[in-house]
């Protein structure tokens, strides 16, 4: 079979073990730089100091500044510095990482009264919530009357287009202006960002009804109102769901902004503090499970979505179920 | 080869066809369009897409519409459901300007156009939900029409799970749930194969003999429309115009058998000869095979 035909899918096994190795070959790079000795470790940690004065066990010193030392002290019949190859801080190793995933949710916070990590990222997801539930009341609907009606289109599209241009982080200071502290200015970041893709999105969706359903349905009777009731609204449902399972994946990245504005909270608060404490693993983590949250939520809707609309013929199969499948576990290889 | 000596005159009726067209024109006309005509776009970049259409089409008819391609028959059709507007002339549907689509008018469209996210039974019931019916009522009406066409059995699937033929079947049952006093079918079969079009044809002249229905059929399928029809509307292109008005010499109900009858060959030839013109000689059409000398004399005809 040939893998490269261009437009050509791949058989579910072959797919799935593509998917997989997506995971499987950034984490081999990672495993290569942290456990291959020759590959980088440009730094030297000291595991016996010698007879040198400045090095202790487990610092971490600069290969030239090691080497010297022990050239310095051969010279002198001293008893030299043994060490062995590392990586600076902030590449910890996966293993490191994997049980930062565990000990980050265990380890009281250093200060009294800061949150614990389930908490800052329940904090975060709060904040997405929020404003991205307001932001697609009012975008949803207005997206759909900009897509059905041109006079709307008309009137809001061009000022929606241009304050889409101005980065949502540039309100910060406004929003807490406007809003106050606490997480009003945070939900507003959110939802300024959110908001104003969202209605031309939306209404691009919404164009983009094959126009002879509109028609047909005329033909048959329909008045205006049943017309976007009726034909646009579930004709276009199916792809505004989409639209806003993407819109969410953009929410995420306008969190870490909103999160700065104004005292820090959330899962930012806790990765700028683990990065200044220097555990580099759980700030590696925190990060890492922003990405499974994003994923995992992404795939609930997929899944959510494939029941919502039966009528949607062949939707992409997710990530899971493409992994699912080439390991073995899916219907189609049990079958096969 | 032109046998025109030996073709029947298609104006020639038996007395049974004859008695069959009287008795067709004398029942009310249901259609009836005057001096229609559509200039799409204004000043120099406009351009006529029908001039000075007219004609009547009375109470269970089957009139088909043919013409070259451009010749505006769909810009017609489109006109008469209300989805387009003409720019001049008048047409009327029971004595009544039309304006605008309306439930009066069912329409079938090439491209099915089922609202995929209902169901067949969803399907057929959607025109009369959209005129208020109750829910019970239309249930029962959608029962009916779906064993019409033959599709009770899958009522509860979604259109893309159906095959073509199965999909206008139920486009048809959709457009006359509504109970329509003419039916509108813009190329209904032009997306099927062969095989699936003729049986489609078969359904359709059923369905017309049980239901009390007006049809007006556009095709670009010369057999098609003699086969169903009882008159031909041709129109030529550019702009489009009435060219003739064709009555059907053939019996009916009519049966696949006819295809062969030289009163259906007479038609069409005369269709042909209305649609692409005279055949041309044999020794012109061999003649742009000559080269480009020849080809330039060809273009010059």
């Amino acid at each position: 079979m040939d893998w490269f035909a261009i437009g050509r899918e791949l058989s579910p096994k072959a797919r799935g073990i593509v998917t997989l190795c997506s995971f499987l070959l950034p984490l081999a790079v990672w495993s290569a730089f942290s456990y291959l000795p020759f590959l980088w470790h440009p730094l030297m940690e000291v595991t016996e100091s010698g007879d040198s004065r400045y090095f202790r066990p487990g610092m971490t010193v600069e290969r030239e500044a090691f080497y010297q030392e022990n050239a310095r002290l051969s010279s002198k019949g001293s008893a030299i510095v043994k060490g062995i190859p590392a990586n600076p801080v902030y590449l910890p190793a996966p293993h490191e990482v994997g049980k930062a995933f565990y000990t980050a949710f265990v380890t009281e916070p250093r200060l009294p009264g800061d949150p614990w990590l389930h908490e800052s990222l329940w904090h975060s997801i709060q904040v997405i919530f929020w404003g991205f539930l307001l932001s697609s009341i009012i975008g949803v609907p207005l997206g759909i009357l900009c897509g059905a009606y041109s006079p709307i289109a008309r009137l809001f599209e061009p000022f929606i287009d241009f304050v889409r241009y101005m980065p949502a982080p540039a309100f910060g200071a406004l929003a807490v202006a406007i809003v106050g502290i606490y997480d009003g200015p945070k939900i507003a970041i959110i939802f300024i960002g959110t908001f104003f893709q969202q209605v031309l999105v939306v209404s691009n969706t919404t164009r983009g009804l094959d126009r002879a359903l509109v028609e047909a349905a005329q033909t048959l009777g329909a008045g205006k109102f049943q017309l976007l009731t009726r034909v646009v609204l579930p004709g276009i449902l199916p792809d505004l769901y989409r639209d806003l399972r993407i819109l969410l994946g953009w929410a995420w990245t306008y969190l870490i902004v909103a999160e700065l504005v104004g005292a820090k909270t959330g899962i930012t608060a806790f990765i700028h503090q683990q990065s200044k404490y220097k555990v580099y693993e759980n700030v590696y983590a925190a990060i890492i499970m922003i990405g499974i949250i994003g994923l995992f939520v992404d795939i609930v809707l997929g899944a959510l979505g494939s029941r919502l609309f039966p009528w949607e013929k062949d939707s992409k199969p997710g990530i899971l179920t493409s992994i699912a499948k080439a390991l073995g576990f899916g219907k189609e290889a049990s079958t096969a | 080869m032109s046998g025109e000596d030996q073709l029947v005159d298609y104006r020639e009726q038996t007395p049974e066809v004859k008695r069959y067209f009287e008795n067709l024109h004398s029942r009310e006309v249901v259609l009836k369009v005057g001096n229609l005509g559509k200039i799409f776009g204004e000043g120099v970049g406009a351009t006529e897409a029908l001039q000075d259409i007219s004609f009547n089409v009375h109470h269970r008819e089957f009139v088909s519409i043919v013409g070259p391609s451009g010749c505006g028959k769909s810009t017609l059709i489109r006109i008469l459901a209300g989805l387009e507007t003409s720019t001049s002339g008048s047409a009327m549907l029971d004595g009544e300007a039309i304006r605008g689509p309306g439930s009066g008018r069912g329409m079938v469209f090439q491209s099915y156009t089922l609202f995929p996210w209902l169901t067949v039974s969803g399907n057929v019931t959607f025109g009369p939900e959209m005129t208020g019916k109750s829910s019970e009522e239309v249930e029962a009406e959608a029962e009916k029409w779906l064993k019409m066409v033959g599709l009770a059995d899958f009522k509860n699937h979604y259109p893309h799970q159906l095959s073509g033929g199965m999909k206008q079947r139920v486009g048809i049952a959709r457009a006359l749930a509504n109970r329509p006093r003419i039916l509108l079918m813009d190329e209904p079969f032009g997306a099927l194969d062969a095989q699936t079009r003729a049986l489609m044809q078969a359904y359709l002249l059923q369905i017309w003999r049980h239901v009390d229905v007006t049809i007006l059929f556009i095709t670009h399928d010369l057999d098609e429309a003699i086969y169903l029809s009882d008159r031909i509307l041709v129109l030529e292109a550019n702009p489009g115009r009435i060219e003739e008005f064709v009555e059907i010499p053939l019996e009916r109900p009519r049966k696949p058998d006819q295809f062969l009858d030289p009163r259906f060959l007479a038609v069409r030839h005369r269709l042909d000869v209305l649609i692409h013109g005279e055949f041309p000689e044999e020794a012109d059409e061999l003649s742009f095979i000559g080269g480009v000398d020849r080809f330039a004399e060809v273009d010059a005809d």
